[in-house]
C-alpha cells in the first residue's frame, strides 16, 4: 500500500515539475491571453455560428472593411482601404456605392487585396452554393439583383459591379430608402478569392457580376468545409490586424499572431501585440486566474466578480477599465393581451418596484438605471443625458402613485362586481364587455437566475397591496423566448430577460405596429403604437449625418417609449475589464469592446 | 453461448428501437424553437427580412416542417447509416463537433478509473483483512468523508489549496495557452493539467467504491472455502489474493461495468469547475440550447453502450465465476 502511495505521489510530483518546468510563462512579454466566459468554438469564418469570442475573432481576422464603425458612434468610410467614395441616387430610388480601393492593400500571406476580393465576398455570402453548406447565404439581400441571384436562377449579381482592378459598386434597393444609416449598406471586408475559391473567375459585362462555372459546392466543401484546412476553420490568409495561428477543438483555445502587412485600422492604428490567445474561464476562478496570470484580460466583467477584482486592483495585482453597458436587463411586456395591454398597468408595475435598490442589491452597486430605450454607452444618451433625465419619467417606489394609475384605468372593481375596498379585497378586477378581468399577471422567467430570484423577492408582494397578483412560472430559455415571440398562444404576460443595442438600432422594426409580420422576433413587445412608429421612421428617414436632426427625434422617440413602457429597464451595468498592470493604452467602451481597444494597446 | 448470445442482441435490437421511439417523442413534445435558437438573435432586429429568410432556411434544413413520424423514420434512418445529425447550435455534423470532447472525456475517465481501481481494490482489501483494527476505522472514516462530500466542494477546495495558495497545478484548461513543446512535452502538459480534476474523480468516487471492495472482501473471507484454504496451510496471501478475491469479484464486476459505461459520459461539474472540455458540459448545453440532435444521437449512445455493457457484465460473471451458467 505504502509502495502504491508513493509511487502515485512520485508521479504525480514528477508530472507537475516536468510540466512546470516546460511550460512557457502563460504572460509572456509578447503575448496577451484573454479570458472569455462564452466557450469558443471552430468557426472562424462567418456563415454559421457567432459566440462573442468568435464574433472577437472574426473582427480580429477581418480588416479593410470599406465602412467602419468609429469609436465615437458614427459610420465612416475607411480611408485606410478606401481612396475614392461616391454615392448616387439612381432612377427608380436606388442607390449606387461606388469605391475605389487605395493601392498596396494586401493580405497576411502578401497577396494583392483588389476589388475582385471584395465582390467575391457579396457573391459567396448571397449564394445558393454557399447555402448548400448549411451556412447563412443572405448578405446581399438589400442589394439590387439578390433574389435572382441567390436563388440560382443567375450567376449574375445585376446589383454588384465590378468595374476594374480596384474599383466596385454596389447598388442598394429603393425600398431601404430613407435611411440615416445608408452608408452601413456600402459596408464590405475582402475575402481571399485565391485562397477560398481557387480558379473561379469574376467578370462584369456590364450586366453585374458574373461567377464562372467553377463556383460550385463541392469547391467549397473542400476549400470551406474541409475539418483539417477548410477556411471555415483555419482562415490562414486574412486582412485584419491578426492571422489565426492555431484554434485547438479539444482545448477551445485559440492564438492569434500579428498579421504583418496589415496597414491599419479607419485611423491607420496597428497592434502592437504580438499574439493575442483566447482561452475560456469560469466566473468562479476568472479572478484568481487574473491573478495567477494565467490570462491577461478579463472583459465585460459584472455584478459582484467586481469586488473582487477591485480587491486585486488594490493589492496592485491587476488594473482596470469600467464602462457603460450597451443594454440593460429588463421586465417586458406583452402589449396585446390581458392587462399589461394597458400602459397604466405596466407603469403601475413599474411603479412597484423600487428599480435603484434592484440594480444596487442585483450588481453590488455597479449597475445604473435607465428610463428608456438606450443603453449608457450610447452616442445618444451621451449627448442627451441632461434632456433624458428632465423630460423622461423616472419610474421610482411609489405604490399611491400605482393605486392612482389603476384606478384611472378602470381597476376598480372586486370579485363580485363591487367597489374595490383597500384593506379587504385582495384583488382587483376591471369590466370589459359585461365580463369581470381580474388584475393578474402571469410571469414567466428562467430559474436559476439571480434577476428572477430578486424580482419574486421585490415586486409580488408589492403588487399585492395595491390589488394585483403576479403568476410566476419558471422554464427554460428556449420555451421563454417561445412563450415571448407567442409562439405557443398568449399565455403569459411579463418576462425578465436582457437586451442589448448594436451599432444600429432599428427602432423601426422593433416597434413597427404590423404585428402580423412583425410580431414576436423584431416586435417582442407585440406594441402597436402608431404614434411610436411614426417617431421611429422619422429617425430612419433623417438625412445622413445630420447628428442633430437624429438626436432630437431619438429623444421624442424616449419620450414616447417611457411613457408607453413596454419594458421596465432594470439596470444597465457598468462593465469592468480587469486586465494586468502590463497591458497600457487599453480603453474598451460599451460599442468600442476589447477587440478595437486592443489595436491602440501595448504590452510592456 | 451462440443462441444465448443471438438472443440478447434480438433484445438489444427491440429495446433499442423502443427507447429510440419515447425518446425522440419526448424531444418533441418539449416546448420551444430549435431552429429560432439556431439563429443569430441580433439580426432579428437589425434586418428582419434576411431573419425571417433564414428562419425558414433553417426549419428546412433540420427538417422541422415534416409530420413528426417523417422525422423519426428520417432520423432513426440517418442514425442506422451512420449520420447522426446535424448540431442547429454549432452548425455541423454530430458527430464532428463531438468528437474532441468525448476524446477528453474518455482521457480524464480512463485515468480516473484506472487510479481509483488503483486505490480501492488494495485498500478495501487491507480493510477488510484487518476488520475492526486502527487501520480499518481510519479507511471507514475517511471514505464515509470522502463519498459525503460534493464533487464540487472538493474541486474549490483543491483549487484554491494547490492551484491559488500553492500555485502547483493550473486552475482550469486541457493545456497551457500558447504551449509550445514536442509531443512529449504536450502529453505532459496535458497530464499536468489533468491533476487536479483526475485527484477530485479520485477522492470523490474512492471512497464508495472502497466499502465496497471490503464488504465484498469481508464476505468472501467468511466462506467455508477460505476456512479450507487456511486449513490446507496455503500462505496467507494466497488465501487472500487468490482465493477470496476472486470470489469477490463478483460484485466488483457490476461496478466495473458501470464505470466502462461511464468513462463514456463525462462529468458536467468536474468539466464546468475545471473547464475541462468533455462530453458531460457538451450534453448539458445542448440540452439547454434545444440541439436536440446532439441530445439524441449521444443518449442514443448510451443506450447501445449500456446494452452492450449488460451483455459484458453477464459475460465478466461466467469469466470470474465458473459457476455462472449464461442460460
Amino acid at each position: 500500500m505504502k509502495k502504491i502511495l508513493s509511487f502515485i505521489l512520485a508521479v504525480v510530483a514528477a508530472i507537475s515539475m516536468s510540466s512546470c518546468s516546460n511550460t512557457d510563462q502563460p504572460e509572456s512579454s509578447s503575448q496577451l491571453i484573454v479570458g472569455s466566459v462564452s466557450a469558443l468554438n471552430a468557426d472562424m469564418m462567418d456563415g454559421w455560428t457567432n459566440s462573442a469570442p468568435n464574433k472577437s475573432i472574426k473582427a480580429l481576422l477581418n480588416g479593410y472593411e470599406t465602412v467602419s464603425y468609429t469609436r465615437e458612434g458614427f459610420f465612416e468610410v475607411n480611408k485606410t482601404a478606401v481612396k475614392e467614395f461616391s454615392d448616387e441616387e439612381n432612377d427608380d430610388g436606388s442607390k449606387t456605392f461606388t469605391i475605389t480601393l487605395q493601392p498596396g492593400l494586401t493580405f497576411s500571406d502578401g497577396s494583392p487585396i483588389t476589388a475582385k476580393d471584395y465582390v467575391f465576398n457579396i457573391l459567396l455570402y448571397s449564394s445558393p452554393e454557399f447555402g448548400a453548406l448549411e451556412a447563412d447565404n443572405f448578405s446581399g439581400i438589400d442589394y439590387v439583383g439578390f433574389e435572382e441571384f441567390h436563388s440560382g436562377e443567375t450567376r449574375t449579381f445585376s446589383g454588384i459591379r465590378l468595374l476594374g482592378e480596384d474599383t466596385f459598386s454596389i447598388t442598394v434597393k429603393a425600398e431601404n430608402f430613407p435611411y440615416y444609416f445608408e452608408l452601413s449598406y456600402a459596408g464590405v471586408s475582402p475575402l481571399p478569392t485565391s485562397v477560398i475559391a481557387p480558379g473561379v473567375e469574376i467578370s462584369d459585362d456590364g450586366e453585374g457580376a458574373t461567377l464562372s462555372e467553377e463556383f460550385t459546392v463541392d469547391l467549397f466543401r473542400e476549400t470551406i468545409l474541409d475539418s483539417e484546412t477548410g477556411y471555415r476553420y483555419y482562415p490562414k490568409v486574412n486582412a485584419g490586424p491578426y492571422c489565426l495561428e492555431e484554434y485547438d477543438p479539444a482545448t477551445k483555445q485559440a492564438s492569434l499572431v500579428l498579421n504583418p502587412n496589415f496597414l491599419g485600422n479607419y485611423e491607420g492604428q496597428k497592434p502592437s501585440i504580438e499574439k493575442l490567445i483566447i482561452k475560456s474561464v469560469t466566473d468562479a476562478t476568472m479572478m484568481d486566474e487574473l491573478a495567477a496570470a494565467s490570462v491577461g484580460l478579463l472583459t465585460q466583467v459584472s455584478g459582484t466578480a467586481i469586488d473582487r477584482g477591485l480587491d486585486l486592483a488594490e493589492e496592485g495585482k491587476v488594473e482596470y477599465a469600467t464602462y457603460l453597458r450597451a443594454g440593460y436587463g429588463r421586465i417586458a411586456f406583452a402589449a396585446n393581451h390581458g392587462p399589461t395591454q394597458s400602459a397604466a398597468v405596466r407603469q403601475a408595475i413599474a411603479y412597484c418596484l423600487d428599480r435603484d435598490e434592484f440594480a444596487r442589491q442585483y450588481s453590488g452597486g455597479h449597475a445604473r438605471v435607465v428610463d428608456g430605450y438606450y443603453g449608457l454607452s450610447q452616442r445618444e444618451y451621451r449627448e442627451n443625458r441632461e434632456a433624458l433625465e428632465s423630460e423622461l419619467i423616472h419610474y421610482i417606489y411609489d405604490l399611491d402613485k400605482a393605486r392612482e394609475l389603476l384606478v384611472a384605468d378602470g381597476w376598480t372593481k372586486n370579485a363580485s362586481g363591487g367597489e374595490f375596498q383597500e384593506g379587504v379585497d385582495t384583488l382587483r378586477y376591471k369590466e370589459e364587455n359585461g365580463q369581470l378581468v381580474p388584475l393578474i399577471i402571469k410571469w414567466a422567467n428562467t430559474a436559476n437566475n439571480p434577476v428572477s430570484d430578486l424580482i419574486n423577492t421585490m415586486l409580488p408582494g408589492e403588487m399585492a397591496k395595491v390589488g394585483m397578483e403576479l403568476q410566476a412560472t419558471s422554464m427554460e430559455m428556449g420555451k421563454l423566448l417561445s412563450e415571448l415571440q407567442q409562439a405557443e398562444g398568449q399565455n403569459y404576460h411579463m418576462f425578465n430577460l436582457g437586451t442589448g443595442f448594436g451599432s444600429i438600432s432599428a427602432v423601426w422594426y422593433y416597434y413597427n405596429p404590423d404585428l402580423k409580420n412583425f410580431g414576436g422576433s423584431y416586435n417582442s413587445n407585440f406594441l402597436a403604437d402608431e404614434e411610436l412608429y411614426q417617431l421611429a421612421l422619422e429617425m430612419k428617414a433623417t438625412e445622413p449625418g445630420d447628428t442633430e436632426a437624429w438626436d432630437a427625434k431619438w429623444l421624442q422617440f424616449q419620450k414616447r417609449w417611457n411613457q408607453l413602457l413596454p419594458d421596465i429597464p432594470l439596470y444597465s451595468d457598468d462593465y469592468h475589464d480587469f486586465f494586468t498592470p502590463r497591458l497600457q493604452n487599453y480603453t474598451p467602451d460599451g460599442l468600442w469592446t476589447w477587440e478595437n481597444a486592443i489595436l491602440y494597446a501595448e504590452l510592456q | 453461448m451462440g443462441r444465448y448470445l443471438a438472443r440478447r442482441l434480438l433484445y438489444m435490437i427491440f429495446v433499442f428501437f423502443v427507447v429510440s421511439i419515447l425518446l425522440f417523442g419526448i424531444y418533441k413534445l418539449v416546448p420551444g424553437d430549435p431552429a429560432r435558437l439556431m439563429l443569430d438573435s441580433t439580426l432579428a432586429t437589425t434586418d428582419p427580412e434576411r431573419y425571417e429568410a433564414m428562419y425558414e432556411a433553417a426549419r428546412e434544413r433540420l427538417g422541422l416542417n415534416d409530420p413528426i413520424p417523417i422525422q423519426y423514420l428520417k432520423w432513426i434512418g440517418n442514425m442506422l447509416t451512420g449520420n447522426f445529425g446535424y448540431s442547429s447550435v454549432y452548425r455541423m455534423d454530430v458527430i464532428d463537433m463531438v468528437a474532441a470532447p468525448m476524446k477528453n472525456t474518455i482521457l480524464l475517465n480512463l485515468a480516473a478509473l484506472v487510479l481509483v481501481f488503483c486505490i480501492t481494490i488494495p485498500l478495501g482489501i487491507a480493510a477488510a483483512v484487518r476488520k475492526n483494527s486502527l487501520f480499518d476505522h481510519t479507511i471507514q472514516v475517511g471514505t464515509i468523508v470522502g463519498y459525503s462530500l460534493p464533487a464540487f466542494l472538493i474541486a474549490l477546495v483543491l483549487i484554491f489549496l494547490l492551484a491559488v495558495k500553492v500555485p502547483a497545478f493550473p486552475i482550469s484548461g486541457v493545456t497551457t495557452p500558447g504551449f509550445q513543446g514536442n509531443a512529449f512535452q504536450k502529453a505532459l502538459d496535458v497530464l499536468y493539467h489533468m491533476c487536479l480534476p483526475l485527484l477530485v474523480l479520485a477522492l470523490s468516487s474512492a471512497g464508495g467504491l472502497t466499502r465496497y471492495v471490503r464488504a465484498a472482501m469481508i464476505d468472501a473471507l467468511r466462506m467455508d472455502c477460505i476456512r479450507t484454504a487456511r486449513a490446507k496451510g496455503l500462505r496467507e496471501k494466497v488465501v487472500i489474493y487468490t482465493h477470496a478475491f476472486r470470489n469477490a469479484l463478483i460484485p466488483m464486476v457490476t461496478i466495473l461495468t458501470g464505470w466502462f459505461v461511464g468513462v463514456f459520459g463525462g462529468s458536467v461539474v468536474i468539466e464546468t469547475i475545471f473547464l475541462w472540455n468533455g462530453i458531460g458540459k457538451v450534453l448539458v448545453d445542448s440540452l439547454r440550447q434545444q440541439d436536440f440532435s446532439v441530445v439524441l444521437a449521444m443518449q442514443m449512445f448510451y443506450v447501445v453502450l449500456t446494452l452492450a455493457g449488460n451483455l459484458l457484465m453477464d459475460l465478466g460473471y461466467c469469466l470470474a465465476d465458473p459457476r455462472v451458467k449464461l442460460n
